[in-house]
């Protein structure tokens, strides 16, 4: 098909689409209306909650603070507590990010590179994020365990470093690969979506 | 209440434009319908302060191009939670053949690119290169150099073919 086939069936369409009346003030209202219920209630969504989540264990861990007893301890309570914090915190706003772009005012080329970029910062967010994790692995645990339990599996004789350090890395690995291959795939749709606006420039 | 009923007016009298938009970038019909109520809500959001420094009609091109191009990006990955039982589509009356032309032209403007498939959406509607220039903030010239790059893809497409 060509352009001028496409002009044609494009008209044929609009002919028949013309004198087509289906809309009535109530129903564009409701839609409105219900659209605008819903972006309100957005933070009630899986990152809102994942955020809510991080930010209770992050009270619980503050208010158990004071049985950090080492200086180990209390340096990997402040990270964890500071992950717990920071990083929902960056992750809703790369998001909120992206929800803001202009579509209103913007032109159509001005919308696509705000949102290319944009993504790529969201992208960025996710990918310090999946570092962190590898840390936060290591310094978790005798948190956890001190504040929980009362032990410094350190000293007490635990075994649970044999079967909780090995699942966790592996865990971790596969989760890592699957969230960088994801933020390759990404990373090159925006690359394509610049190189096409490169090439409309000349 | 005067607003709104201008603004439902608008709807009214330009819903032809939105519902091409939703047919052009959205698949199947529940995206269509998503599509169709996020493009009317950032049209209500954006009325009120729309000051007439460009014609109604290349406002509401604009801004319902930028929301089928970034919610479809977006929606990919998070699925439908809004009720769509109150967003009725229009619909082309029972012909098949131009159903199935139609059909043709949409998978050969899904190998295009998110600029072309813009320009190619704005083309199709009639609008000379100077609108097309307004509304995706292209310069005519480029318009012009893109639409020509367009019209030797479509034909690349027909030798492969």
């Amino acid at each position: 098909m060509e352009l001028e086939e496409m002009q044609a069936t494009w008209s044929e369409m609009n002919d028949q689409l013309e004198h087509q009346r289906k809309l009535t003030d109530k129903l564009i209202m409701e839609m409105t209306k219900d659209r605008y219920r819903n972006k309100m209630g957005r933070l009630s969504r899986y990152e809102g909650m994942g955020a809510l989540i991080c930010f209770a264990a992050a009270i619980l861990l503050l208010f158990q603070f004071h049985k950090l007893n080492t200086w180990y301890f209390v340096v990997s309570g402040v990270f964890t507590i500071g992950y717990l914090i920071v990083l929902p915190i960056l992750v809703l706003r790369s998001i909120n990010a992206m929800r803001d772009i202009d579509l209103i005012n913007n032109t159509y080329t001005e919308t696509l590179i705000a949102y290319v970029e944009k993504r790529k910062q969201f992208l960025l967010t996710q990918r310090i994020g999946i570092y962190l994790n590898f840390i936060l692995l290591a310094v978790s645990l005798p948190v956890l365990v001190k504040v929980f339990k009362g032990k410094d599996i350190f000293i007490a004789d635990s075994n649970i470093l044999y079967w909780y350090v090995p699942i966790m890395t592996i865990f971790l690995v596969f989760f890592s690969s699957w969230g960088y291959s994801k933020y390759r795939r990404i990373t090159a749709s925006a690359s394509k979506i610049l190189q096409e606006l490169d090439d409309t420039k000349n | 209440m005067q607003e709104d009923r201008a603004f439902t007016e608008l709807i009214k009298r330009h819903d032809g434009i939105i519902y091409k938009i939703t047919r052009f970038y959205a698949d199947d019909t529940d995206s269509q319908k998503d599509l169709y109520q996020e493009i009317v809500y950032q049209l209500w959001k954006g009325f009120k302060t729309f000051r007439g420094e460009a014609k109604i009609s290349t406002w509401m091109y604009r801004v319902a191009l930028n929301t089928a191009l970034v919610h479809l990006k977006k929606k990919k990955k998070r699925g439908h939670r809004v009720s769509l039982e109150g967003v009725v589509l229009k619909q082309e009356e029972d012909d098949p053949l131009l159903e199935e032309r139609l059909k043709i032209l949409y998978t050969k403007i899904k190998d295009l690119g998110d600029v072309e498939r813009g320009i190619i959406f704005l083309f199709l509607e009639g609008k000379k290169y100077k609108e097309i220039a307004a509304i995706t903030g292209l310069s005519s010239n480029n318009v012009g150099t893109r639409m020509a790059r367009i019209k030797e893809k479509l034909k690349v497409q027909i030798i492969k073919k």
